[in-house]
């Protein structure tokens, strides 16, 4: 019970981990273009100021419902609206909403523009709860966009943190590149003797065993509570726990030897353990399959006299 | 008369002796030695025996263009490769191996499950020591992994990781499991008394069909939450092992068991085998890959054996484990479990350590596995 009880509250723990892993909050403002005179069109052909969201999580994250806001004294501005699938933010993706002012454009066209916005403020879908807010910056060329340095990593409370003026604007995609060797090589930079990697996964091994053993060390015992109770009603008495430890596994091996000499060409038992079926095998009697007219005769020898 | 010549000298220029170099004939040589290995002392011949030919037929002196090479686009041997390759093979062996997996003594003492993680810091262990000897993180995360003693799994994470080292990769995990017998009973009696290993264990208690359909199940959504990345491994073990214990579907059992696992076994042997081409196999990096793989078996059965004599320490005088079965915490079913046994009744003729050793063994198969998808999910 006790043991249950342990598992049942690492359970409910993880829940609780992604659970908030998967939720809005794991969305962040992730880079902004305020001047776009030569830079990504909209679907309607037409150059705008536009901000990008980014899905930090390792979940679906749905931003319906969520707010965009260039006033702080009115985070409700813009409501994402529902209903559409596109508002669902795969795992470490990213969303464009377009600050054209122009929300009759669809769900990704918010109803302010850039030009004279002193910040972007991203909030829950209670309308109160800021999850991410950035300063936007009218110093800047035209075309050039500013961003997180890497996708989803810095402050959320305005004070930029984490951002950059980026080289390029990536529009619906990783501010910086991400190649196939960098995720070894940042590994390696971070933990060159191999340590930290080893006793994390070393963890996660024991983690995952140490949680199957709590599972099935609770069915065992209850299945071993619920064997005892089948015996004690069918003999009438109680049966005592030592009574099954008593067991020497010589006669195991015994009636496993037993039952696989009688079993031995497969066909007796149609369940794997424990039930033993023996079928009756019906002989039709027919003199095409009799034996005896197949046999020769003995020869017998007669002796002429 | 001179076309003939000319032709004659065209079709030498075809020939394995007129492309010949000193790799190939060493190449050749192992792949014999592999043969013999397996024919000789019956070490793993399912795998050697392909894999010693595979060797053969990928080291036969060719001349790129012919489009028979393992690693020539379009050839026969390549499409058969791309199971190794695309890594889709491993899964399809681990299947096998669940229908054909007894997780009974397991089950009836899940506390031998422990054993199995412990004995996978010889993944680890043999990860720092790449790193330290100059392989990059992924190529470490592959060599690593021979010390889970698994050869499926090494070949499908050395297929993500480092696809270039897989020959070797694979050769080493293959032989070193073969050599199992031969690496683990001089460190087993080293770190152990005389006392530890006459330790005589609990018989395991009788296991329910329930529980043994229920473990498949638990067993796989438990472990795939945790390790997503393991999912083609784990998820396909378990369903085999479900396929077994269901009782309903021994058709499908008996198929992923028997004909589906030996003929992806002689695809996975053979084309692993012809992968190592003497120009991509003889380098100074197999030398370190071999030298590695022998260190992580080492460390595995160190830490089996050690984590045992440790565990020991909080368990009741009767419940205690002999550490003789902590080198099986390595996933070379049942080889690893075997040598329990051996050396254990070689101690007390009538302690069979079999049954008990198998948990950890399977145990191991599981852990190998999570351990793959965490450097996969980590380096790929």
């Amino acid at each position: 019970m006790k043991h249950l009880k342990l598992f049942l509250a690492a359970v409910c723990l993880a829940l609780c981990f992604t659970a908030g892993a998967q939720s809005q909050d794991a969305m962040r403002l992730n880079e902004y273009l305020v001047v776009n005179t030569d830079d990504f069109q909209d679907d309607f052909g037409q150059q705008n100021a536009w901000i990008e969201l980014f899905n930090s999580s390792y979940g679906t994250v749905d931003i319906a419902g969520c707010f965009l806001s260039d006033d702080p004294a009115n985070l409700k501005k813009y409501a994402i609206p529902g209903g559409d699938i596109q508002t669902k933010i795969k795992p470490r993706q990213h969303v464009l909403f377009w600050a054209d002012n122009q929300p009759y454009r669809g769900t990704f066209h918010v109803s302010f523009d850039l030009s004279d916005a002193d910040e972007i403020i991203f909030t829950k879908g209670d309308g109160k709860t800021i999850i991410d807010r950035i300063k936007v910056r009218h110093d800047l060329p035209e075309n050039v966009s500013f961003g997180r340095a890497m996708d989803g990593i810095g402050s959320v409370d305005g004070a930029g943190e984490g951002w950059a003026v980026m080289e390029r604007t990536s529009p619906s995609t990783n501010n910086t590149l991400v190649d196939k060797a960098a995720k070894p090589d940042r590994m390696k930079a971070l933990d060159p003797y191999g340590w930290i990697l080893a006793l994390t996964a070393m963890s996660v091994v024991f983690l995952a065993l140490i949680l199957l053993y709590f599972i099935f060390k609770a069915i065992g015992n209850a299945n071993i509570r619920a064997g005892k109770k089948r015996a004690a009603a069918v003999a009438g008495t109680d049966v005592k726990e030592s009574q099954y430890g008593e067991i020497p596994g010589e006669v195991y091996a015994a009636i496993a030897t037993a039952m696989h000499l009688y079993l031995q060409d497969d066909e007796g038992h149609d369940e794997e353990s424990f039930v033993v079926t023996l079928h009756h095998t019906d002989r039709t009697y027919s003199p095409w399959s009799s034996k005896i007219y197949t046999l020769r005769e003995t020869p017998v020898v007669n002796k002429r006299r | 008369m001179g076309h003939i010549i000319e032709n004659l000298r065209q079709f030498w220029q075809f020939t394995g002796f007129a492309n010949f170099e000193w790799g190939y004939l060493i190449m050749i040589a192992i792949g014999c030695l592999f043969i013999f290995l397996a024919i000789k002392y019956e070490w793993e011949p399912m795998l050697l025996v392909p894999i010693g030919f595979g060797i053969l037929i990928g080291n036969i002196p060719l001349f790129a263009g012919l489009n028979v090479g393992v690693y020539e686009e379009g050839s026969v041997l390549n499409i058969l490769y791309q199971g190794v390759q695309r890594g889709f093979y491993p899964p399809l062996i681990f299947l096998g191996i669940g229908a054909m997996t007894d997780f009974s003594s397991l089950i009836a003492n899940p506390k031998l499950l422990l054993i199995g993680a412990a004995a996978q810091f010889g993944i680890f262990g043999a990860y720092a020591i790449s790193l330290a000897l100059g392989f990059d993180a992924a190529q470490a995360g592959a060599i690593g992994i021979i010390g889970g003693a698994d050869g499926p799994t090494a070949i499908f994470l050395s297929s993500r990781l480092a696809p270039t080292l897989m020959g070797a990769i694979a050769v080493s995990a293959y032989s070193y499991m073969a050599l199992v017998p031969v690496i683990q009973p001089p460190i087993m009696r080293l770190l152990t008394t005389k006392k530890e290993r006459l330790i005589r264990m609990k018989p395991p208690r009788p296991v329910s069909p329930t529980e043994k359909k229920l473990f498949p199940i638990i067993g796989f959504l438990l472990t795939a939450f945790i390790v997503p990345s393991g999912i083609p491994l784990l998820g396909m073990l378990f369903f085999g092992n479900l396929l077994k214990e269901s009782g309903v579907t021994k058709r499908l059992a008996n198929t992923a068991s028997g004909p589906l696992v030996d003929i992806v076994t002689i695809l996975i042997g053979v084309t692993v085998g012809a992968s190592t081409q003497a120009s991509q196999f003889l380098r100074w990096e197999s030398v370190k890959i071999f030298i590695i793989g022998a260190l992580s078996f080492v460390i595995a059965t160190f830490a089996g054996v050690l984590f045992v004599k440790f565990f020991n320490l909080f368990l009741k005088e009767g419940n205690k484990i002999n550490p003789l079965i902590g080198n099986s915490g390595v996933s070379a079913v049942p080889d690893a479990a075997r040598v329990s046994n051996n050396v254990g009744l070689e101690y007390d003729p009538k302690n069979y350590l079999l049954m008990h050793a198998m948990g950890p063994n399977v145990a191991g198969v599981i852990g190998s596995a999570v351990a793959a998808g965490m450097l996969l999910g980590f380096l790929g």
